[in-house]
């Protein structure tokens, strides 16, 4: 899929809970919205564009996000 | 040394010429150096000597009338400044016998002051009804009122005491007071003429209503058929306002009222009471079914006390004088004084202010002096378009409000018009079915439907179409006229008709 | 019109505590205070003759028909007008009443047509009846006297007529026109003899009349006349139904001659309209039977292929062999469906069924994602439940209303009405909207403050409310601290205090004073009970969910959630769009909001459904289409919902239906999809199939199938049947089994059933044990989430700026007269009104552009353009610019974004920037859509001469 789309609508996400003050659970927010929202092919995309190194302008929570609940993220069907 | 000199600025002097007198008699007296200073008084209700001027002389003030421009070389020949002879002369205002003969209670001011003179109204007595009343508490003001058994003088003859007693009682965050003055009777011009002439009294009255019941706001619905009057109330209030007797500081006390002046639009039916709340409201002038009252719900939904104009303005003298005072005149359960009004054919019209209780025939000739005509008075109609046309044989009859009603006529606003033996009686029925024809709000079917059937009826009794049945559809129709309408209008109108077809039945058998 | 066969109580019911004990007739009855004679008099049996009484309306007592009399009281009272007062006894029937009674029906006759026989209101006209009852036998004045029998017939109104010659003046049109629908369209002309009821000085297709119908509802006579029964004759039965219009699910009666319906009714029961309709409802239902349905099912190759109508067999098992080979080539995920919220719950059900069980994915998804996808995220995370707190009789107790992002006259007309009722008795309101919609000013009804905010800013304003509220010490501490999260509130109390959340600091953002939004925090703060509605205006942004999260808190932060007058009250759009989210129709949501990722739900589920089941969320729309375009995407089964006309980026949506080999349509009409299609299903109307609809106040009613369905199957039996052609057979003999299945599987629904829907009229769902009468105010006593959660809800601007290229934001919406994309609308006369979409603008900005009204301008963002004529308004502030969407050909959505709500992906419909300009021509798109159009049209069957 359109990765600079994912990648805005990840930043988006991250954007809301950015607001959040504790910075584990503001990661954490990020990526239990993308599991529980994203379709596995998303964020199967998503992490394969990330593997590719560099953010592809992913914000720096997104990032965290990505980094610290990888394991969550990968997809468990399809 | 300066002489003043009164012409009235009553509309029925206006109409007769006073604004010409008034400015003729100035330029006279320039032309003659004579110092004069000119009042435009109220009426003192004597129609037929208007205009009536007076002069204020050592002796007291001399009245002339009626006087037109023609008259006024005369007059100055006379020496009408110092009281001089002159056929038109009438002697001392207050012995002519007319008005020597009434009991002035609520005009009793009104032709001697000037109307919007604060200062004149204060000399004669004005403000001492609400200075009294701010000193009491509002069940007090209320109890006075009961005492005085004033009862409402627009038609109804509902005692005031005990609906102000209601709004008094009835919670509500505002409640207001509601002045009728769409005096639309046919024959009756009190309302008027008390505006015109002392208008200071009715918003004395209204305040001391305010007063009691707990309102801050009064409405006075003035009918657009009396420019005059609207002029001089407009000033009025204003210069009440101007002088703190309305407003948020009545009079000193703290207390708040204040008073805004509506005019109709021309309609009969907005002199119903919840026909003119409506069209206070801004809406168009339909009867409300009662329950609720007025009093409970009325103006904008809150507790209103609706009097009419004579009703109001007898209160102030009601409180300067006490409730036993005015309950003095009158008979039985009609206490107080009534303003008649004496008009269509009868030689001195005007108006009459006597104790409740005279008889027709003492107004008719002791006051009225029988027709203009000359010819023998046949039918006289009380109570304005929807009062009963009585018959010679019931002049004896005393106008309180029980005996008339016992006999099935009805007092009303006090209007008396007068037919000498040429009147139609038929004619008097056919008009007052299209009277109601014309008038109805359209809201009820007997009223809307039934009167202008009512005419067509009468049309064909009058071609004497199957007279004898069409007389009784009439009946039949005046029975449900009275007994289904939803206000006074449609449920009045059979009293017109009814007394001529019961009393002057001969008018109802020739084609 | 008026019907003998339901009961009329002659004035409204009284809800008084106190009661009054009073005899009639004999009869002892105890009524609450305030109640009429004539109610008291039907609740005990006795009928009154009456014609200008009716239950619907304040009494009024013109007609004199129902005098009574009463014991110790002077005269005949009018019973309508007469409150009961304890110990009365009266009397409805004397010597002196019927005659009274006669002779005033004989006053009405002398000025009536006598044409009964071939009146249209024939065998249900009032009049006629009360002549019966009296006893009327003659007419003694003649028929020769003054009357209207002359008057002239008003046609002009396309679903009704105006016959002033059968006009009895009772007032009930006028005074339903005011009490009920508060639009003021009628008065009563002249007087007396010469009164006649008039829609202002004009016709009433040119009046301010509405076409609720209101006014032909009240009428006792034939004078308000559905055209429809004028031409059909009387009915001959007729069934409760539930409208397939919008949200607020207003009951009917379908009035039936055979198969056919001759006239829609508002059912006097309906507890979300209680006898009110709009124009949609009331009248326009024609679009059911019209020429366009199909009628047969279609398949093709290729969307450049000729259709061939098939058997029902072939279509379905043609679309399932699809299905299979697609499945094989790119695997399960490569396919999924749309459920319809125009459809029944039950068959919503049934498709995400089918989804989850029978293509073995979770790729299923409804048009709520375009519309309320984040009411149901923001209202959850918050309050605990995705839906609205409250019934629609809440806001009679409500002392104040902020109205948000709606524009209920136009949208949701028979709520709106209720709600002005509301407001006329004294209702405060705060309208927040860019466009100065009708509610701001109307008659009898102003908005204290009309906060006319720039698009997209709803998220700024309600933070600087709220900030008032919190800074200015408004805020209901001892509720929040009793039922509130106050470790989140006091995270959130931090944030909003900060200055630059105050109305000052957010001015330049939101274009509304400072001193305006103070103001209308302060009234909101202050009453006792403060309600907010909201639209699609809250959720069509990019921030929709931050928004609905705001409005939450707000409620919480005045302490207005959890009893009648308060709460948080999302307008539903669609019929059943509350119900097809409630079903299961989201990706990550089993029926019942419960995450697929649940195992325990999952077990329930794959346990009742026989097979195992995917944890893993689906794709939601806007994601088909970017996986369509991928090429991991392939089918899709779409029910009753029309995705190339609604949704946003048409010339992307396009290309993503292009990419795929087999889309499935399911609809009543052959729609814009449809000419993407390779499978055509017919679908059924409401009046087609039995089943329920849910509205926005979570109201469960029953659909009923008045006729057969026009191409043989409902759409449950549809979906059933392609099910079994998939290999998964549903064995359902009726939409009330489909129910029960739902029931045992949701715990919100476990006390619903057919048998009780039945008996109650409709259900407020939750319904179960602890509410087994349903739930008409939610979050009582205690938040479903336990304690209330503050969420903090950082303004974020969307990333659509105007620039100097596309200088003005484009909002749309929607207009009374038409519905959503128009494909039932636009096939009645209800194009009268709208017969096309138009452009609103501001003099200036037209002015500026030398644009004139009505010329035709183009249109053009970022992702397109088209054309359309301008109607220049001061409804629009400076620099935005509002269109509808109902006809496709004016491609509303060629020109909107792909933005959308981060949450949700819910497209962000009401901000996209735009520049406007003059000499508008046909742009590119709309000559491609014609010329496409005229090719799809060549490929159809052609129709039976």
């Amino acid at each position: 899929m359109d990765g600079s789309k994912l990648v805005k609508m990840a930043n988006q996400i991250a954007a809301f809970f950015a607001a959040e003050q504790d910075r584990k659970v503001a990661v954490e927010n990020v990526a239990g919205h993308l599991k529980r929202f994203w379709d596995p092919r998303m964020r199967r995309e998503f992490l394969a564009l990330f593997d590719t190194g560099g953010d592809h302008g992913m914000s720096e929570l997104v990032v965290a996000a990505l980094k610290t609940h990888r394991a969550t993220l990968e997809p468990t069907s399809q | 040394m300066t002489t003043t000199i009164y012409v009235p600025r009553d509309s029925a002097a206006l109409s007769v010429g006073a604004d010409d007198v008034a400015a003729l008699l100035a330029q006279h007296a320039k032309a003659q150096q004579l110092e004069v200073r000119i009042v435009r008084n109220g009426s003192h209700g004597m129609l037929w000597l208007e205009p009536l001027v007076e002069v204020a002389t050592a002796q007291g003030r001399i009245a002339y009338g009626p006087v037109t421009p023609a008259d006024l070389p005369a007059l100055f020949a006379a020496n009408f400044l110092q009281g001089g002879a002159h056929p038109l002369r009438l002697g001392k205002t207050k012995e002519i016998p007319y008005f020597a003969q009434q009991t002035r209670l609520t005009f009793a001011r009104c032709g001697i002051t000037d109307p919007l003179c604060t200062d004149d109204y204060v000399a004669h007595g004005g403000l001492a009804g609400l200075q009294k009343a701010l000193l009491q508490k509002p069940a007090e003001i209320v109890a006075v009122l009961v005492q005085s058994g004033l009862r409402g003088r627009g038609g109804a003859g509902f005692p005031a005491g005990i609906k102000w007693r209601t709004v008094l009682g009835a919670p509500a965050d505002q409640k207001y007071i509601a002045c009728n003055a769409d005096e639309g009777d046919s024959g009756t011009f009190s309302d008027r003429m008390l505006i015109e002439g002392d208008p200071y009294m009715l918003l004395e009255g209204m305040t001391i209503a305010g007063l009691a019941v707990g309102a801050t706001e009064g409405y006075i619905y003035l009918r657009s058929e009396y420019p005059d009057a609207r002029t001089v109330l407009s000033e009025a209030i204003t210069r009440a306002r101007a002088k703190g007797w309305l407003g948020n500081n009545v009079l000193g006390s703290g207390k708040q009222f204040e008073v805004f002046l509506r005019i109709g639009a021309g309609s009969y039916i907005c002199g119903e009471e919840t026909a003119m709340l409506e069209s206070l409201e801004g809406k168009r002038g339909m009867v409300r079914p009662k329950p609720p009252l007025p009093a409970i719900a009325g103006l904008f939904g809150k507790p209103t006390v609706i009097n009419n104009v004579m009703t109001l303005a007898a209160v102030p003298c009601i409180l300067a004088q006490g409730g036993d005072h005015y309950a003095s005149f009158g008979v039985g359960r009609s206490k107080g004084t009534l303003p008649f009004q004496l008009a269509g054919n009868i030689k001195h019209g005007g108006l009459v202010e006597v104790p409740l209780g005279i008889t027709l025939r003492a107004l008719l000739y002791d006051f009225g002096g029988g027709t203009i005509t000359g010819r023998p008075i046949r039918a006289v109609q009380v109570g304005g378009p929807l009062g009963a046309y009585l018959p010679a044989s019931k002049f004896d009859l005393p106008l309180d409000y029980e005996a008339f009603a016992a006999a099935g006529f009805m007092v009303g606003h006090g209007g008396i018009v007068v037919f000498d033996d040429s009147v139609d009686m038929q004619a008097m029925a056919r008009y007052a079915m299209e009277f109601c024809a014309i008038e109805s709000c359209g809201k009820c079917t007997p009223c809307r439907i039934g009167s202008t059937r009512g005419v067509e009826v009468i049309d064909k009794i009058a071609r004497g179409h199957r007279r004898e049945q069409n007389v009784q559809l009439l009946r039949d129709l005046c029975d449900t006229l009275a007994n289904a309408s939803l206000c006074a209008m449609g449920g009045l109108t059979p009293m017109p008709v009814l007394s001529a077809l019961d009393y002057f039945p001969e008018d109802f058998t020739k084609n | 019109m008026y019907s003998n066969k339901v009961l009329d109580n002659g004035t409204p019911a009284r809800t008084s505590t106190k009661t009054v004990a009073l005899q009639i007739d004999g009869v002892q009855i105890t009524v609450p205070e305030g109640t009429s004679v004539m109610r008291a008099a039907t609740d005990a049996g006795v009928k009154v003759p009456k014609l200008c009484a009716t239950d619907s309306l304040e009494a009024f007592g013109s007609c004199r028909l129902c005098l009574v009399e009463i014991e110790g009281r002077r005269g005949y009272p009018a019973s309508c007008t007469t409150p009961c007062e304890p110990g009365m006894k009266v009397k409805t029937q004397s010597k002196k009443l019927a005659t009274l009674r006669r002779s005033t029906m004989e006053l009405y006759i002398s000025d009536h047509p006598l044409d009964c026989l071939t009146c249209p209101a024939n065998g249900n006209c009032e009049l006629q009846d009360m002549a019966g009852v009296v006893g009327l036998r003659d007419v003694r004045y003649g028929y020769d006297g003054e009357n209207h029998l002359q008057a002239e017939k008003d046609t002009s109104n396309p679903y009704f007529t105006f016959d002033p010659t059968k006009c009895i003046v009772c007032s009930r049109c006028v005074r339903a026109c005011e009490e009920i629908q508060g639009t003021f369209a009628l008065t009563v002309e002249g007087r007396g003899f010469g009164s006649k009821i008039a829609p202002g000085p004009t016709d009433f297709l040119s009046s301010e009349c509405v076409s609720c119908g209101a006014c032909v509802q009240a009428c006792p006579t034939a004078t308000l006349m559905e055209k429809t029964i004028a031409d059909a004759g009387q009915p001959d039965h007729s069934v409760v139904t539930t409208c397939a219009y919008c949200g607020v699910g207003c009951s009917f009666r379908a009035e039936m001659k055979g198969n056919e319906v001759v006239r829609m009714v508002p059912n006097k029961d309906g507890k979300a309209n209680h006898g009110h309709s709009c124009v949609k409802g009331r009248f326009a239902w024609g679009y059911a039977t019209h020429p366009d349905r199909v009628k047969k099912p279609m398949i093709r190759r290729q969307i450049t292929d000729p259709w061939r109508e098939v058997s029902w067999e072939e279509a379905i098992g043609y679309a399932a062999s699809e299905i299979k080979r697609i499945q094989a080539k790119y695997g399960r995920g490569s396919v999924g469906g749309i459920t319809s919220s125009r459809c029944t719950n039950e068959e919503t059900y049934l498709v995400q069924k089918l989804v989850r069980a029978a293509f073995g994915n979770n790729n299923v998804d409804t048009c709520a994602r375009v519309c309320h996808s984040p009411t149901g995220y923001g209202l959850r995370q918050t309050l605990g439940e995705s839906a609205g707190t409250q019934d629609f009789d809440s806001v009679d107790e409500t002392d104040c209303v902020i109205l948000i992002g709606a524009n209920p006259t136009d949208g949701h007309p028979v709520f709106a009405s209720r709600m002005k009722q509301r407001l006329r008795q004294g209702a405060g309101l705060i309208v927040i909207d860019p466009r100065r919609i009708d509610i701001v000013r109307m008659p009898h009804v102003e908005a204290n403050f009309h906060l006319q905010l720039k698009p997209g800013a709803n998220v700024a304003v309600l933070n600087a409310i709220a900030h008032v509220i919190a800074t200015e010490n408004l805020a209901k501490l001892d509720y929040i601290t009793a039922r509130c999260d106050l470790a989140e509130f006091a995270k959130w109390d931090a944030f909003i205090r900060l200055p630059k959340n105050s109305p000052e600091a957010l001015e330049a953002e939101t274009g509304v004073p400072a001193v305006q939004i103070r103001g209308a925090a302060r009234l909101f703060a202050s009453v006792p009970n403060g309600s907010i509605y909201y639209g699609l205006g809250v959720t069509e942004h990019s921030q929709g969910s931050t928004t609905v999260m705001a409005i939450a808190n707000l409620a919480m932060l005045t302490g207005n959630l959890g009893r009648k007058g308060v709460g948080v009250n999302p307008l539903r759009g669609q019929n059943n769009v509350q119900g097809s989210c409630d079903m299961g129709s989201f990706p990550h949501e089993f029926p019942g909001y419960r995450h697929v990722s649940d195992p325990t739900v999952r077990e329930l589920f794959s346990t009742s459904w026989g097979v195992p089941l995917d944890g893993e969320p689906g794709l939601r729309i806007p994601n088909m289409f970017d996986a369509a375009i991928d090429g991991s995407f392939k089918a899709l089964y779409v029910q009753g919902e029309d995705i190339a006309q609604s949704d946003p980026d048409t010339k992307h949506v396009l290309r993503a239906l292009e990419a795929m080999e087999c889309i499935i349509v399911q609809d009543i009409f052959f729609n814009e999809t449809a000419k993407y299609a390779h499978v055509i299903l017919p679908g059924s109307s409401f009046l087609e199939k039995d089943g329920t609809f849910t509205n926005a106040e979570r109201r469960i009613s029953r659909v009923r199938k008045v006729m057969p369905p026009l191409a043989g199957l409902a759409d449950w039996e549809a979906t059933m049947a392609f099910a079994k052609a998939l290999g998964y057979p549903m064995h359902y003999t009726h939409p009330e089994q489909i129910m029960a299945e739902i029931a045992s599987l949701t715990p919100t629904f476990a006390g619903v059933s057919y048998d009780k829907i039945e008996r109650l009229g409709s259900i407020q769902w939750p319904c179960n044990d602890k509410a087994p009468n349903g739930t008409p105010v939610m979050h009582e006593g205690q938040f479903v989430r336990g304690k209330g959660r503050f969420m903090v809800t950082e303004y974020i601007a969307t990333e659509e700026r105007t620039s100097r290229r596309f200088p003005l934001i484009l909002t749309t919406g929607r207009i009374l007269s038409q519905y959503n994309v128009g494909a039932q609308t636009r096939r009645t006369q209800n194009a009268t009104w709208h017969d096309a979409d138009v452009l609103e603008i501001h003099p200036h900005d037209a002015e500026q552009r030398g644009i004139k009204d009505g010329e035709f301008v183009a249109l053009q963002s970022r992702k397109g353009d088209t054309a359309l004529r301008a109607v220049v308004t001061e409804r629009m502030q400076p620099g935005v610019v509002y269109t509808t969407f109902h006809h496709p050909e004016s491609g509303a959505n060629v020109v909107t974004t792909e933005n959308s709500d981060w949450a949700t992906n819910c497209p962000e419909y009401k901000v996209t920037a735009v520049q406007v300009t003059p000499n508008g021509k046909p742009s590119k798109w709309q000559q491609e859509f014609a010329s496409f159009e005229g090719v799809q049209d060549s490929l159809l069957p052609k129709k039976d001469a």
